[in-house]
C-alpha cells in the first residue's frame, strides 16, 4: 500500500486549483439527488405494481386503473421537478415530453386509441403498434404470421383508424355517438336502439371514401400483386374490434368473396362489411355479450381470394371429449363456406395429436357439389367431378400437416382453437382465421373439480406465485440454459431454476413454465401475460421432484401441479368461455402498461439517449435516472472538492482500485475513519458483494499489475492526465446507500460501470452493468467485449454488444442470488482488466470462457 | 372447499361491471359453488325472493341501489346468508357501518382473487357450523 498511498500523494499535488465549492451547496445536491432516486424508485414500484395486476390473480377495476394512471402520472412528473431542481434546470424540455405521453395515455383511457395508426396496412407489415387499430380477427392472422410462420393468404387491413375517418367524412359522428350511447347503457330502449341502428345501416350503404383512402387501398392492392406476381381477386371481411376475442361473433357480420382488385370494388365490399356493425343481429348479440359496453369500431380484412381445391375447418380439440387426445378436421372439396354453412355432406377425421400426430379414424362421405370461384364476383356452386365424389378431400400428408399447424396454434393461444383452412392450388395448407374454440359449459364440470387431490399425484400445492394464469399439461422439460432451448418440444412444461426474458423464444410452444425462483413481476413474468402461458414462478423445490419427459398437469389459478393428465382440469380449460385477459378492462391495463413500461432508451451508448427519445413514462424515468447520476458524477469527478472528505471517503483495499465512496446513508458503517474506509466499514449490501468479487484471490493479477503500476508512471509523463489507471483521479466513484450502488471505474482506457439496487425485496432489485473501450485495436477489444457478454450470459444476464461495448442487466431478482451476480461482476472486472492484450484470436474467446466458468482466473498468466 | 354433498353452496354475484360478475363467476364455479350472477341488484334480489342462496358478493357502489342496501336486504331475507361487499372506493366509515349491519367481509380492489377464495371458504364454513 505504501507505493500506492505514495502515488495518491503525487496527484494530489499536482491537481491544484479548483474553485472551492460550500459544503452546504454540495449537502443541498446530495438531498436533491437522493430525491430523485426516492421518488424514481416510487415511480417504477407503481408500474411493476399496475403489471402484476394482469396475472390474473386480482380482480381491480377501471376504478383502479384510473387513480393509478393519475398516480403514476403525478409521480413521474415530479420526477421530473426534481431532476431540474437537481441539474439547475438543464432538463426542461423533459417537461414536453411528459405532456406528449400523459396526454398519449389519456386518449388510451378514453378508449380512443383506435383512431391512431395507419388507415391501412399491408397484413404481413403489422407490428404491436398497430393492434389496437386492425381488429380481433386480423390481430390472430398477424400473431400467426409474425410468431409461427405459418401460411396465411397475403392481404391488407383497412383499420378502425379508417372506420373513424370514413363516419367523420360522412357526418355520422353524432349518429354514432347516439348508438354507442344506447349500448352503454345496459337499460335502453330498445325502440330507440333500433331506429339509430336503422338509419345507420342505411347511411352506410351511400357513404362516400374519405380523400386518400382509395389511393391507400389501390397502393395496397398493386404491392400485394407485386408480390405474388399476378392479378388477384380478395375476400373481404369483417375484423371487428371484439371479434374472436372474448367473443367469437362468428357468422355474425357480412363478408364478400371474389371481389375484384379495383379500389372502388374493394371500397364497396368495405361498405357492406362495416354495414353489418349496425346490423339487427349483430346489435342485439353485442347488448348480450358485451352489456354495458358502448365504444364499437370495425377493420375490414382484405386477403387474396383463395381458389380452394379444398377447403373445411379444424378443431384442435374435439369439443365433445375435450380432455382426449384428438383433433377432429371437417372438409369439403371446394370453398369453406360449403363446410361452415353445414348444408352439404362433409369429410370427416380424427388426428390424434399424442406422440406426434397420427390420423386416426376418416369418414368419407359422397361430395357431390362444391362451392367455386365464380368468373363474375361470389362463389358458385358446381358439380365435383365424377372420380372424385368418393374420395377423400385432404391426402395424407395435408392432414398430418393439418395436425401440426393445429398443435402449433393451440400451443400458442394455450387454448383449443377452431381454425378455418383451405387447400390453395399449389397444395399447400393455408391458415384462414384461427379463433377460440368454444365448449360448453356444465356445473358437472365444475363439481368434478372438487376432489382431485384424492384422485391424482400432487407434486407441488401452494407454492409459488402465479406469474399468469391458466392451465397447461405436457411432458416436463428442464431448462437451465439457452442451450437447453433446442431440445423442448411442442407443448412442454418448461421448469427452470429460475425466470429468464429469453424464455420469449420458446413460449409459443410451450404450455406452462414453472421456475423454482422468481417473481411474477419480471420480464419474463411479463411476457407470460402478453403470451397468456400459465406460469407459476417462486415454486421451492420443483427441480428436484420433476425430471425431464414426465408428463404433469399445472394448475396456475390453484397453484398445484399434478403428475400425470388431469383429465377434468383440461376440460375445464376448454369450456371457459371467456378469456378474462381479453376483457375490456385487461385489454385496456395491457395497453397503458405497454405505453407506461416499454423501454427504448436501454443504453446511453449504444441507444441514442437523449430527450426526444423519450417515449414512455419509463424512459423518461431512466433518463432522470442516468442524469440525476452523471450530475454526481461529475460533481465528484473535480478531486479537489472530493478529497477534502466534504462528500467522499477514499477507499483503501488490498488491490489498487483507487475509489472514492460517496455515501448517501447507509453504505459506510459509522466507526470509519473520517477521510478513508476499508471493506470491513462498507455496509452497502450490492457494494460489498461487488466488492468481494474483484478482491477473490487471484482475480486482480499481482504481476500484470506491476505492469499496470510502470504503465501509470509512463502514464503521468505521458497521457493526458484523465487517463490514469486505477488510482483517485476522480474517475473511479462508487456513490452508495445500504441498498444501492453506481459504480464508475476507469482503468487506462476502458470503464465499467455497474448501478444496482439490492434489497429483501426482488422486483425492486436491478443489476445494470456496462464495459467499453480498451487500449488495443478495435478487434481485440471487441473479443474482450465479446468474452465478457459470454460469460455474462451465462449467468443469465440479458446482454447486448456493439463493437467494444457490452451491456448487461437484470432485473428482479432475489437479495442473494442479485448479490452472486455482483460477485461474478467484481471476479470479471478484475479478470478482465488487461485481458485484451491476450485477445489473439476469436478462439481466445472460449478459451477464456471456460477458464473463467472453471474458476481459473490465473490462466492470463501462463 | 364448498359442501361435498350433493346441495352446492348457492351464491349469488352483483356487480354492475359484468367482467366482474363473469370473472367471480369462474372463480367460484371452480370452487364448486352454484352461481348466480346479476350487473343489477334490483333483478337480484327479486331472484333472492324467490331462491335460496347463502352467499352474496356484492359491488359497493351501483346505480340502482349500493352494496348497503343489498346487505340489508340479504340479511331481512336470510338472517344466516353471509355477505360480502367489494369496492373501489374504500372508506373506513363504510367499513364499519357494514360489519354494524352484518357484512360478513369487507373487501377493497384491487384484491387477489385468492383473498376472496379464503374469505368464501370461511364463510361457507361458518354457514356450515352455524
Amino acid at each position: 500500500m505504501d507505493f500506492f498511498q505514495g502515488l495518491v500523494d503525487r496527484i494530489k499535488k499536482t491537481f491544484t486549483g479548483a474553485p472551492p465549492v460550500t459544503a452546504s451547496a454540495i449537502r443541498q445536491k446530495f438531498e436533491r439527488f437522493k430525491k430523485v432516486l426516492h421518488c424514481n424508485q416510487s415511480a417504477l414500484e407503481i408500474i411493476a405494481d399496475m403489471g402484476e395486476k394482469l396475472s390474473g390473480d386480482y380482480l381491480f377495476d377501471r376504478h383502479y386503473i384510473e387513480t393509478t394512471l393519475d398516480e403514476l402520472s403525478e409521480t413521474v412528473l415530479k420526477c421530473v421537478h426534481n431532476l431540474n431542481a437537481l441539474c439547475d434546470n438543464r432538463y426542461t424540455e423533459l417537461y414536453e415530453v411528459y405532456d406528449n405521453i400523459h396526454d398519449r395515455l389519456f386518449q388510451i383511457l378514453k378508449g380512443r386509441q383506435d383512431r391512431q395508426g395507419p388507415p391501412v396496412i399491408l397484413l404481413n407489415e403489422i407490428t404491436k403498434a398497430e393492434y389496437p387499430v386492425i381488429g380481433g380477427k386480423a390481430l390472430h392472422l398477424a400473431k400467426i404470421i409474425n410468431d409461427l410462420e405459418l401460411s396465411v393468404p397475403d392481404g391488407f387491413v383497412v383499420t378502425t383508424r379508417a372506420y373513424h375517418d370514413v363516419i367523420a367524412y360522412n357526418r355520422l359522428v353524432s349518429k354514432v355517438d347516439r348508438l354507442e350511447g344506447f349500448l352503454a347503457c345496459p337499460h335502453a330502449d330498445a325502440v330507440e336502439i333500433e331506429k339509430v341502428r336503422r338509419e345507420l345501416q342505411q347511411a352506410i350503404s351511400s357513404i362516400k371514401p374519405p380523400p386518400q383512402l382509395l389511393e391507400d387501398i389501390g397502393e395496397a392492392v398493386n404491392r400485394i400483386e407485386d408480390q405474388v406476381g399476378k392479378r388477384t381477386r380478395f375476400a373481404v371481411r369483417s375484423s371487428a374490434q371484439e371479434e374472436d376475442m372474448d367473443f367469437s361473433f362468428a357468422g355474425q357480420f357480412d363478408s364478400v368473396l371474389n371481389v375484384e382488385p379495383g379500389p372502388e370494388d374493394i371500397f364497396s365490399a368495405y361498405k357492406t362489411v362495416i354495414a353489418s356493425l349496425f346490423s339487427k343481429h349483430v346489435i342485439e348479440y353485442r347488448r348480450t355479450v358485451l352489456e354495458g359496453e358502448g365504444q364499437m369500431s370495425i377493420a375490414a380484412l382484405c386477403q387474396i381470394m383463395v381458389d380452394a381445391r379444398s377447403s373445411g375447418v379444424l378443431y384442435t380439440t374435439d369439443p365433445l371429449d375435450p380432455a382426449s387426445d384428438d383433433m377432429v378436421v371437417v372438409a369439403n372439396w371446394g370453398q369453406g363456406e360449403a363446410v361452415v354453412d353445414g348444408k352439404m355432406p362433409t369429410d370427416s377425421f380424427r388426428i390424434s395429436k399424442k406422440d406426434g400426430v397420427k390420423v386416426i379414424e376418416e369418414k368419407i362421405v359422397r361430395k357431390r357439389e362444391g362451392l367455386y370461384l365464380s368468373s363474375k364476383g361470389g362463389l358458385e356452386k358446381r358439380p365435383i367431378p365424377e372420380d372424385l365424389q368418393d374420395k377423400p378431400c385432404l391426402s395424407g400428408e395435408q392432414l398430418l400437416e393439418l395436425g401440426r399447424m393445429g398443435i402449433k396454434l393451440e400451443n400458442y393461444f394455450k387454448h383449443p382453437q377452431d381454425v378455418e383452412w383451405a387447400v390453395g392450388v399449389r397444395n399447400r395448407v393455408l391458415v384462414l382465421q384461427s379463433r377460440a374454440l368454444l365448449v360448453t359449459e356444465t356445473q358437472v364440470i365444475e363439481r368434478s373439480l372438487l376432489n382431485l387431490d384424492d384422485k391424482y399425484e400432487v407434486i407441488s400445492s401452494g407454492e409459488g406465485r402465479t406469474a399468469q394464469q391458466g392451465i397447461g399439461y405436457g411432458p416436463v422439460k428442464i431448462v437451465r440454459n439457452i442451450q437447453d432451448f433446442r431440445d423442448v418440444p411442442e407443448g412442454a412444461v418448461l421448469v427452470s431454476p429460475r425466470d429468464m426474458s429469453l424464455f420469449v423464444q420458446i413460449m409459443k410452444k410451450v404450455s406452462a413454465i414453472v421456475t423454482e425462483v422468481g417473481t411474477p413481476v419480471s420480464h419474463m413474468s411479463t411476457i407470460c401475460r402478453e403470451l397468456c402461458v400459465p406460469c407459476l414462478v417462486n415454486v421451492k423445490g420443483i427441480l428436484s421432484k420433476v425430471h425431464d419427459g414426465m408428463e404433469v398437469t399445472v394448475d396456475a389459478e390453484e397453484r398445484k401441479i399434478y403428475k400425470g393428465k388431469v383429465r377434468e382440469l383440461l376440460v375445464y380449460r376448454s369450456c371457459q368461455q371467456m378469456n378474462v385477459f381479453e376483457s375490456g378492462d385487461f385489454r385496456l391495463l395491457r395497453r397503458l402498461l405497454r405505453e407506461v413500461s416499454r423501454l427504448n432508451l436501454v443504453d446511453p451508448l449504444i441507444e441514442d439517449f437523449s430527450i426526444d427519445k423519450c417515449e414512455t413514462y419509463h424512459d423518461i424515468l431512466r433518463f432522470i435516472h442516468e442524469k440525476a447520476v452523471k450530475e454526481l458524477i461529475d460533481l465528484g469527478k473535480d478531486q479537489n472538492r472530493l478529497l477534502k472528505g466534504l462528500i467522499t471517503k477514499r477507499l483503501d483495499l488490498p488491490i489498487p482500485a483507487g475509489i472514492l465512496c460517496v455515501d448517501l446513508g447507509g453504505g459506510i458503517s459509522m466507526d470509519a475513519p473520517e477521510d478513508h474506509c476499508e471493506f470491513k466499514h462498507i455496509e452497502s449490501i450490492p457494494f460489498k458483494a461487488l466488492l468481494h468479487g474483484m478482491m477473490t484471490p487471484g482475480v486482480w493479477h499481482t504481476d500484470i499489475m506491476e505492469v499496470g503500476f510502470r504503465d501509470v508512471v509512463t502514464s503521468m509523463i505521458n497521457a493526458p492526465t484523465d487517463a490514469l489507471d486505477g488510482q483517485y483521479s476522480g474517475h473511479n466513484i462508487a456513490i452508495i446507500t445500504k441498498e444501492y450502488v453506481n459504480l464508475s471505474l476507469r482503468f487506462g482506457y476502458h470503464f465499467n460501470i455497474v448501478d444496482a439496487y439490492c434489497s429483501d425485496v426482488p422486483r425492486d432489485n436491478h443489476v445494470y452493468f456496462r464495459f467499453l473501450g480498451g487500449a488495443t485495436d478495435i478487434i481485440k477489444r471487441s473479443r474482450r467485449a465479446r468474452l465478457i457478454g459470454e460469460i455474462l450470459r451465462t449467468y443469465d444476464l440479458n446482454v447486448k454488444m456493439k463493437g467494444d461495448v457490452v451491456t448487461a442487466r437484470i432485473t428482479n431478482i432475489h437479495r442473494k442470488d442479485l448479490e452472486w451476480v455482483l460477485e461474478i461482476l467484481g471476479r470479471l472486472i478484475g479478470f478482465t482488466r488487461q485481458l485484451d492484450v491476450h485477445m489473439e484470436s476469436d478462439d481466445a474467446i472460449q478459451h477464456y470462457l471456460y477458464a473463467f466458468l472453471r474458476g481459473d482466473y490465473e490462466v492470463a498468466r501462463r | 372447499m364448498a359442501d361435498e354433498s350433493d346441495a352446492l353452496q348457492r351464491a349469488v354475484i352483483i356487480d354492475d361491471e359484468p367482467i366482474v360478475g363473469r370473472r367471480l363467476k369462474q372463480v367460484l364455479g371452480k370452487m364448486g359453488f352454484h352461481v348466480e350472477v346479476f350487473t343489477d341488484p334490483l333483478s337480484a334480489l327479486e331472484f333472492m325472493k324467490e331462491n335460496p342462496f347463502d352467499i352474496v358478493i356484492t359491488d359497493f357502489k351501483m346505480e340502482e341501489m349500493d352494496g348497503m342496501e343489498v346487505l340489508r336486504r340479504a340479511k331481512q331475507m336470510n338472517p344466516d346468508s353471509k355477505v360480502i361487499i367489494i369496492t373501489g372506493y374504500a372508506k373506513p366509515e363504510t367499513a364499519k357501518e357494514a360489519f354494524k349491519n352484518g357484512v360478513f367481509d369487507f373487501m377493497v380492489k384491487p384484491f387477489r382473487l385468492s383473498e376472496l377464495k379464503e374469505s368464501v371458504l370461511r364463510a361457507a364454513k361458518n354457514g356450515a357450523s352455524g
